[in-house]
């Protein structure tokens, strides 16, 4: 087997990611194949022993008994007979023995021969794997070298932003969330003149990361740490080198993100849309120039991306800067005639901006526009003594609560029955405007308002179609891909009664502080 | 009677090495242990008795001296062969 000659490793540093690296890499890539081969000699060793072994137990019964040097110890020997041919004494490991015939002994060395046989395939298996990484290491090594059509990608990672759990922050309540404000005053300033050109823009971007998303197929965006994680194992040790340059470019992103929880990231990518949509928002992180310069020529991007690295370091190779944005899911949203809409939040802005600019379009102002489940989060906040308390998630227990299943219930029995009760009447009017689905948010929203002083119930089935928030606890998630079957009735026996608007006024207390008040009065 | 153990040969047991001279240095100690046995079996008085050794164990098992002579110089000569080619091969990527 050919070992890949080992190029030198290139030491300029005009190409300071490449070199200790990749040739870091191959070594480690080459360890592996040297390691495997070992094991392979050893169990193919192994498997010769078994097969002698095999042989000499098939014609050890020919003869009654065998004339044999007897070993005593390491280095003596007497000879002997080798008597009953046929009996051996087969360890089966742990200190346990069987006595079998040699035929029988000749069976469990075949067994075994199996496993042994296994190994070494698996372990060959391992080995042509890495050898092919060793090439394409190889590979790699010597076109950065070359410096030819390889662009180098990096991704700028703040190191404690994904892996710390940062407590949520409440935000004031009903506050719009985010993208809307920003779109409008974009649209604000962009008057006529340059109207056309922002829609052209849009429009070459909208169709640009449509492609984009069917190239990816449907990315869970929620392992958005996950990828991220990836995306900072192979650059970590680049994004150490490079942290000195970015660190303006990466405060603009951690200053959007400072509110940071994983809910609000979601928005934060509208956020970079909606920047990224302007062309004349010339925001100076590099993946929003990468961008907005797709649509002109690759070269221009780069110079540019070059231009935005400062040019601290001659790097030979072109860089793109690289910044995960967290694209919007699209959401099937069912129109109750057994079609699904994808709601492409990319079309929806689209339209809406369609909308405004005709002229037509005022009510989706008015109403908190609820696209994410963060901006849930936004419009609905608790205020506990003064201050503003996020409201749990629905993956909290408490939020079970509501579910018919759940028997995890904390809050008093009263309360419980009220929800339920609640629940059973809402959930029946909810069947019958589980058609409506196209006008979901605004229906959600309009519920929303005028249902605002009543206490509204979450559904037990999360299917519905529709959002209708409780009063003390938390939402659930926006339209799902529904499926139109009517909503299941819930335990019959909880009473239907109406709780109260009161219930909104009492501050959110835990259990034990309950309980401890109640003894004191 | 002083009787002598004699190690069955390991076929050969080991990947062909990565570059052939390492292979090659394998095959010539090879070679040498060979011709030790061959040599010392052909220079054995008649009466002695020859035990072969099971592989991976220190157990002897009588065998006959002629048929462990000529069992004996057929390695040889393979290993021989082996070392030969593989000198051929060598000469010729030389020359290429």
């Amino acid at each position: 087997m050919e070992a890949p000659p080992d190029p030198r490793p290139h030491t300029s540093a005009a190409a300071p990611l490449r070199a200790p690296e990749v040739a870091r890499l191959r070594e480690e890539q080459e360890k592996v194949v040297t390691n495997c081969q070992e094991k392979i000699q050893h169990w193919k060793k192994v498997d010769n022993d078994y097969n002698a072994l095999q042989e000499r137990l098939s014609t050890l019964p020919d003869k009654l008994s065998y004339n044999i040097m007897v070993p005593f110890g390491p280095f003596a020997f007497m000879p002997g007979k080798l008597v009953h041919t046929n009996e051996v004494t087969v360890l089966l490991g742990d200190n346990w023995f069987a006595k079998c015939s040699a035929k029988q002994a000749v069976g469990l060395v075949e067994h075994r021969k199996e496993h042994v046989r296994k190994t070494i395939d698996d372990l060959k298996k391992v080995m042509k794997n890495f050898e092919s990484r060793v090439e394409f290491t190889e590979d790699l090594q010597k076109m950065s070298d070359a410096a030819g059509d390889i662009v180098d990608i990096r991704e700028e990672i703040k190191t404690d932003f994904e892996f710390k759990a940062k407590h949520r922050i409440a935000h004031k309540p009903h506050s719009k969330p985010k993208t809307s404000d920003i779109f409008e005053a974009e649209f604000a300033n962009d008057l006529k003149s340059k109207d056309l050109l922002a829609d052209k823009e849009l429009w070459d971007r909208l169709e640009e990361l449509e492609r984009q998303e069917e190239l990816l197929g449907e990315i869970d965006i929620d392992s958005k740490p996950d990828t991220v994680i990836a995306n900072g194992d192979v650059s970590s040790e680049e994004e150490k080198e490079d942290q000195n340059i970015n660190v303006n470019m990466m405060h603009q992103v951690t200053d959007s993100l400072t509110l940071s929880n994983c809910y609000n990231s979601l928005t934060n990518s509208e956020l970079f849309n909606g920047q990224v949509n302007s062309p004349l928002n010339y925001s100076v992180n590099g993946s929003n120039s990468y961008h907005s310069n797709e649509d002109d020529n690759d070269d221009g991007g780069d110079n540019e991306n070059d231009h935005d690295t400062l040019g601290v370091e001659d790097n030979s190779i072109p860089t793109i800067y690289f910044s995960h944005t967290v694209e919007p899911k699209r959401v099937r949203i069912n129109t109750g005639k057994n079609t699904t809409l994808k709601f492409s939040e990319k079309k929806e802005e689209a339209k809406r901006k369609r909308k405004n600019s005709s002229g037509s379009g005022h009510s989706p102002q008015e109403l908190p526009m609820i696209r994410t489940p963060a901006d849930i989060y936004r419009v609905f906040v608790d205020i506990v003594n003064g201050e503003y308390v996020p409201r749990k998630s629905i993956l909290k227990s408490r939020s079970r609560e509501n579910s018919v299943c759940s028997d995890t219930s904390e809050s008093s029995a009263a309360d419980f029955d009220d929800r339920r009760g609640v629940l059973r009447s809402i959930s029946c009017e909810e069947a019958t405007c589980s058609d409506a689905s196209e006008s979901i948010l605004e229906e959600e929203q309009q519920e929303n308002h005028q249902k605002k002083p009543l206490p509204l119930s979450v559904t037990p089935e999360a299917f519905s179609g529709t959002v209708i928030e409780k009063e003390f606890l938390s939402p659930s998630l926006i339209p799902h891909p529904a499926m139109a079957h009517p909503v299941l009735p819930t335990i019959p026996e909880r009473k239907e009664v109406l709780s109260e608007v009161s219930e909104g006024t009492t501050k959110r207390v835990s259990k034990f502080k309950a309980a401890r008040l109640q003894q004191k009065n | 009677m002083p009787s002598r153990g004699e190690r069955p040969e390991d076929g050969a047991g080991l990947v062909p090495a990565e570059s052939s001279t390492l292979h090659k240095e394998e095959l010539s100690s090879k070679i040498k242990e060979q011709k030790v046995v061959v040599d010392e079996l052909s220079n054995l008085k008649k009466n002695r008795k020859v035990y072969r050794q099971q592989q991976n164990s220190n157990i002897f098992f009588l065998a006959e001296r002629t048929e462990m002579l000529s069992e004996s110089k057929n390695i040889l000569d393979e290993l021989r062969k082996e070392y030969q080619e593989i000198e051929n091969s060598e000469k010729t990527k030389i020359k290429k």
